[in-house]
């Protein structure tokens, strides 16, 4: 799947699960740019992209993500190795 | 030694003193007299529990160290769970075992078995809740790879027992402090008078608020009329002696460390305006509720995250919280605090999208100004359960609260005294308001008012000390 694909899905999805946010995403967008992306909203945004994209990602992946766009590649890696 | 003493009033120059003029040539000398001076400051308490902080510290120095060098994951987790095992224990030991014995006998009586009481004669070693919790994120830290063992023992203990935040906190991370002691501190004029100004509103918030606060809740309490505008007005008190209390002493912790060059993390950040729960948390007792953030709530809800999308994350609040309530101390009212708050905060979090819609539909100020009204009420409603002595105790006062007498005329000695603490909670709350966006209300004064105005506020805010500071009480959270 494409990155810029794999991009736009994510977006649809932080805008579901945080209500229509006003914040541009981008690459090196992090919680602390978005209002509404907390500790308690981060859980449920991981189990959306996981069911979504139908994989797993282990706690320590999670733990290092460090920015959107590292997301953007775990989901990446993770779907290239299911196709 | 409590802060608001004379002891600490001379411990605090001569340690000044010898910190930054006799022993600042040499960094690892200069650690290890914080290291003596933290010593002799906890144990002024009680000496015998110097012994629990040094055994913890050499634990985890070990356990820190030992991590470091393992390769294998499972050698790591070994050492992790012995890190854990120590001092969970013996905070299990000093702070929990009475109320499991107690509770276990009090199960089998109800079923008609009768056990002996096994009670220990133990008494709870002062702020052993909040160095053990950042004794914790030390090696929990390490066995994650976010930071690196520290091979300064010395540096290490001194990290350990640091006498601004020993006995009620900041809970400081070893990433933010740790490396504080490894580096030569310089003696920046600014910031020890910024470490002074804090101090001074720290005193005012617990000599004149929390102070007198508390004997207007314990003489609403103990009056024979026990109505409903009683209680009300006791919780509301209590409401501000539990602030100023424990605010104040951080702000106290935070000054002195400052005055030693010192860094530590903000601990409250104006909670009294939140406008939700969930807000609240962010602003009250930081460095806990972050702690518990990294360490229980964001794991454990990561682990369940697959549990069931409706409710899974209620499970997720109420153990949270559960545990929070439980870190004040063993008793039920603590117990069922946390739950009310894990039940609030999964409404809020059900609700959150809901609230947004009426927040945009409606009139932004009134809706902010009544959601600040309504929090604080769930506020007041929290901290009775969390003032009471008893479950019985609180449920009697609930039951007051929901009746008749609440709008008859409160009862009690000491309405003079409700007067003026009221005047100097609502200029408090003022401060309070317009420094909002500081580190501490007063932080940002000397961008606001030039100097004269400056040490015009300070004066009146030491003679307001002396004039008005309440019996003097040990601070509320040296118990938990």
């Amino acid at each position: 799947m494409e990155r810029s694909i794999i991009f736009q899905k994510v977006k649809e999805i932080f805008n579901d699960t945080l209500d229509e946010i006003e914040v541009d995403l981008t690459d090196t967008t992090t919680a602390d740019d978005v209002e509404e992306w907390d500790s308690i909203t981060h859980i449920e945004l991981i189990s959306e992209i996981e069911n979504r994209f139908n994989f797993r990602m282990s706690i320590r992946e999670i733990e290092n993500l460090k920015n959107l766009g590292d997301m953007i590649s775990l989901i990446e890696s993770k779907v290239e190795v299911s196709q | 030694m409590l802060f608001n003493s004379l002891e600490f009033a001379l411990f605090i120059p001569v340690v000044f003193i010898l910190y930054w003029f006799i022993t600042n040539k040499n960094l690892k000398l200069q650690n290890f007299f914080l290291l003596v001076a933290s010593y002799f400051f906890y144990g002024w308490w009680d000496w015998r529990f110097l012994f629990l902080i040094f055994f913890s510290t050499c634990v985890d120095y070990l356990v820190g160290l030992k991590i470091g060098q393992s390769k294998e994951d499972k050698s790591r987790k070994i050492f992790l769970w012995v890190s854990l095992f120590v001092n969970l224990g013996l905070l299990g030991i000093f702070k929990y075992y009475n109320f499991f014995a107690d509770s276990f006998v009090d199960a089998f009586s109800f079923f008609g078995v009768s056990f002996e009481s096994a009670r220990l004669n133990i008494i709870l070693p002062v702020g052993i809740s909040f160095y053990t919790f950042q004794t914790l994120s030390y090696t929990i830290d390490i066995y994650k790879e976010r930071i690196k063992p520290t091979t300064d023992f010395i540096a290490f203990a001194a990290f350990i027992s640091f006498f601004p935040q020993l006995v009620a906190g900041p809970i400081e991370r070893a990433s933010n402090l740790l490396p504080q002691f490894l580096k030569k501190r310089v003696f920046e004029y600014d910031k020890a008078v910024d470490g002074m100004r804090q101090i001074l509103w720290g005193l005012f918030k617990k000599m004149v608020i929390a102070d007198n606060s508390a004997s207007l809740v314990d003489a609403l309490l103990n009056s024979p009329d026990q109505s409903g505008s009683t209680v009300v007005l006791a919780v509301i008190f209590f409401t501000f002696q539990v602030y100023g209390d424990f605010s104040g002493y951080s702000d106290i912790a935070i000054g002195t460390a400052r005055l030693m060059g010192f860094n530590l993390m903000q601990n409250f950040a104006a909670p009294y305006f939140s406008t939700n729960m969930t807000d609240f948390y962010r602003k009250w007792h930081i460095s806990l509720s972050t702690w518990i953030r990294d360490y229980i709530y964001t794991p454990l809800g990561l682990r369940l995250r697959h549990l069931n999308r409706s409710y899974g994350y209620i499970i997720v609040f109420l153990i949270t919280f559960t545990l929070f309530g439980f870190w004040h101390g063993a008793n039920w009212t603590f117990i069922v605090f946390g739950i009310i708050q894990g039940i609030i905060l999964s409404y809020e979090y059900r609700s959150r999208k809901m609230r947004k819609k009426v927040k945009a539909a409606v009139n932004k100020k009134a809706y902010l100004f009544i959601s600040g009204i309504l929090t604080y009420a769930v506020w007041c409603f929290s901290c009775l359960i969390f003032r009471a002595e008893s479950m019985s105790h609180a449920i009697s006062m609930l039951d007051s609260v929901f009746s008749l007498s609440l709008f008859s005329f409160p009862e009690f000695n000491g309405k003079k005294l409700a007067l003026t603490t009221t005047i100097f909670i609502v200029l408090f709350m003022t401060v309070e308001w317009f420094g909002k966006n500081e580190q501490y209300a007063i932080g940002g004064l000397p961008l606001k008012f030039k100097r004269p105005l400056r040490w015009f506020f300070y004066i009146t805010l030491v003679a307001v000390i002396f004039m008005y500071a309440g019996e003097k009480q040990e601070f509320v959270y040296f118990q938990f």
